[in-house]
């Protein structure tokens, strides 16, 4: 009964507060900026998927078309681009492209979508730097920070909104006067800051859903209801903690200009300076190699190779017996000299690109065991895995990517290094690439740590306001 | 649960036993024995700091007693805090209520904290006109309100309760002479109605008017106690000064 009363005395007096709902409808159009956002994004990304699988299509079309009518007679239109050789068929003119489709709730979290590749070019020529160049190679904590989006305005600006409703709901009644009557009333502070603070939790993480499902009602997110679910949790718990941080605040019983300043050092502390903090640690503990040091020996490794093709393709014999007995014996053979060239070419890279992968995980690894410190982290790696957008997944698709280039090179190389021709007969057999997409089960199982740090933090300092709260009286 | 009989011979609805409070090493009130009846107004005087409102605030339980016991028709207000908040209606010095809202809605909102949501609005508004509230301002935002209007909601309040105690904190300070006796003669109609009234004042005039019973404060010891009945204005005026000055 008591709770029912606050909230329709909430509901008044914010009808009756012309800031409270100018600021309400500040938000709203905020959120659905955000969402319009999110939903521009995935319409593009949409868009290039389309594209790319177009020319998969176009390109193994023409390829077989040509492939038949050199069958029927036809002499290739190229030397150089003749579908019948196992470097021009396993190269540039066969490329297949590899996509990782839209993750399930892209518009709300747009999350790395727009900084990470989302398809590669697949050939024999496909390595270590292929993912570099498309790949982020700053601290991955920057790749966090993306478009504004749902979830920008859910990690940044919702804990100010809720700062801003609940920074004095007991300190006002207590300056205002009202209240040692209501407090004379049978009822406890402690319920009726409860019930104040649901009301306007209601509001805000109500406005905040509607906009999410809304935005997966549009896009059609409801296939992958686990995550919406976990997006959803996510949202609740994390507009709840600050809920229950200005409530402890509040309880601490002084004045409404003391409880904004310091649950604004709160917001800035926990959104902004530590997640700042952990970065710039990051960067400094795991600096990255320099990316100008990449190219150049991406560039060395390829003269260097060039210029030692004979010795080179020895040498991957030596290393490749298997492959011997398929080469020709003329080793002046371009096709096995060229990939000989190209394979020293990758494995010098690799040990370029691998120290850069070293050093990278390690501020992946600085990050995760640090998030904790921040709540805005762990919501944020939570609402982007949630939306398919998170680096895990990514992490999976680049991958399956590596293993898909490996059994495409595992391909043709043989058939290049033997000197074959090849022809229509293989096409049905030519490797294509399926992505093994996470499931939600996968995805909870991540998202289980952070959410439930989370509701560690949301239990702890709501325990702490619930004890404080119990000692106000109506004479404080 | 053992209880006083107040003069008045009714089993006493507001009762102190030895009621103290420390502030640190400050006592603010020391051993208070009060029982006030239905149908009794209990007028408590003294200067600033003399424990009239700490005696208040101790029934309403916003301060938790150093020693002995504040009972509300026999339940410790400190174990019983709901049980005993169901019987109390407050009015304080300066009653403040929501100022965006109209004085209808704030006794709406008052008076369904206090359990009696189930009140119509068109009888809200009656006992807001009872109370003293030209009809015409029911439904006006309460930031128009003077303080006298402001008061008149809060005995609204009470009403609307129907509280079986009253307790008042200087409720006529700072109003004038005609809302003071408006004031006064809706005290005296919920006295008769049987409520028992304690009310912290300065008003000598209004405590011997107004009170059945007076009780003369200082340094948190009630010094002395006088029946209205039997003093005169005069009377009552020079016992308190006499207290004050010793």
């Amino acid at each position: 009964m008591a709770a029912r009363t606050v909230l329709r005395n909430e509901w008044r007096l914010l009808m009756a507060d012309r800031a409270l709902r100018i600021v309400l409808g500040l938000f709203a159009v905020l959120l659905l900026y955000a969402l319009a956002n999110g939903v521009v994004w995935l319409r593009f990304q949409e868009r290039i998927v389309e594209t790319v699988q177009t020319g998969n299509a176009e390109r193994a079309s023409a390829i077989e078309q040509e492939l038949a009518a050199i069958a029927n007679g036809a002499e290739p239109a190229s030397r150089f681009s003749d579908p019948r050789d196992p470097y021009v068929l396993g190269g540039g003119r066969g490329t297949h492209t590899a996509v990782l489709t839209p993750g399930p709730l892209t518009a709300l979290a747009v999350g790395q979508s727009d900084l990470l590749p989302y398809y590669y070019d697949v050939n024999i020529y496909t390595n270590e730097s292929s993912f570099q160049q498309n790949g982020e190679v700053e601290n991955p904590l920057n790749l966090m920070v993306g478009r504004f989006d749902l979830a920008f305005v859910v990690i940044y600006l919702l804990p100010l909104l809720v700062l801003a409703l609940g920074y004095n709901v007991l300190s006002e009644e207590r300056e205002q006067g009202t209240l040692a009557l209501t407090l004379s009333q049978p009822v406890s502070a402690r319920g009726v800051v409860v019930a104040k603070l649901a009301f306007r939790a209601l509001l805000v993480v109500g406005m905040v859903l509607a906009a999410s499902l809304l935005g997966t009602l549009v896009t059609g997110g409801f296939g992958s209801p686990g995550r919406v679910l976990l997006w959803c949790a996510a949202v609740v718990i994390y507009a709840l903690f600050w809920f229950v941080l200005a409530a402890w605040v509040n309880s601490l019983r002084r004045s409404s200009a003391w409880n904004a300043t310091v649950l604004v050092g709160a917001w800035l502390v926990l959104v902004v300076v530590l997640p700042a903090t952990i970065n710039i640690a990051s960067g400094l503990l795991h600096p990255l190699p320099s990316r100008v040091q990449m190219v150049t020996a991406q560039r060395e490794a390829s003269n260097d190779a060039v210029n030692r093709r004979s010795e080179l393709l020895a040498r991957y014999l030596e290393d490749h017996p298997e492959m011997a007995e398929g080469v020709v014996a003329d080793v002046t053979f371009s096709g096995a000299l060229a990939w000989a060239a190209t394979d020293a070419v990758n494995r010098r890279l690799e040990e370029v690109t691998g120290e850069h992968d070293a050093r990278r995980a390690e501020q992946i690894a600085l990050v995760r065991r640090y998030r904790f410190l921040s709540p805005a982290l762990l919501a944020q790696e939570v609402l982007v895995d949630a939306a398919g957008t998170g680096d895990a997944r990514y992490a999976g698709f680049q991958s399956q990517v590596r293993a898909f280039a490996e059994r495409w090179r595992g391909f043709f190389v043989p058939a290049i290094l033997a000197g074959e021709q090849m022809d229509a007969s293989v096409l049905p057999d030519l490797p294509r690439f399926s992505l093994a997409d996470e499931g939600s089960g996968d995805v909870a199982r991540r998202a289980a740590v952070p959410l439930a740090v989370l509701g560690g933090l949301l239990v702890l300092v709501g325990a702490a306001a619930g004890a404080g709260l119990g000692r106000v009286r109506g004479a404080d | 649960m053992q209880t006083t009989e107040s003069r008045a011979g009714h089993t006493p609805l507001l009762e102190a036993r030895g009621l103290s409070k420390d502030y640190g090493d400050t006592r603010a009130l020391d051993s208070l024995d009060l029982a006030i009846a239905p149908g009794e107004v209990y007028c408590l005087l003294g200067p600033n700091g003399a424990g009239k409102t700490t005696t208040i605030n101790l029934f309403l339980g916003f301060v938790v007693p150093s020693g002995g016991q504040a009972l509300v028709s026999g339940l410790d207000v400190s174990t019983h805090d709901r049980e005993t908040k169901q019987q109390l209606a407050y009015i304080p010095e300066q009653v403040m209520l929501y100022r965006n809202l109209s004085g209808l809605e704030n006794l709406e909102y008052f008076a369904a904290l206090g359990g009696r949501g189930s009140l119509g609005r068109e009888r809200l508004a009656d006992i807001l006109v009872k109370a003293g509230l030209e009809r015409d301002a029911v439904g006006r935002r309460v930031s128009d309100y003077s303080k006298g209007m402001r008061q008149k909601v809060g005995i609204a309040i009470a009403m609307a309760k129907e509280a079986a105690v009253l307790l008042l904190d200087e409720p006529t300070s700072g109003l004038d002479p005609k809302a003071s006796n408006e004031f006064s003669a809706l005290v005296e109609r919920l006295r008769e109605r049987g409520v028992a009234v304690l009310m912290a004042t300065h008003d000598l005039f209004r405590a011997k008017d107004t009170g059945t019973r007076v009780g003369i404060m200082r340094y948190g010891r009630l010094v002395t106690e006088l029946s209205t009945d039997e003093i005169g204005h005069a009377d009552l005026e020079r016992i308190y000064l006499e207290h004050m000055h010793d």
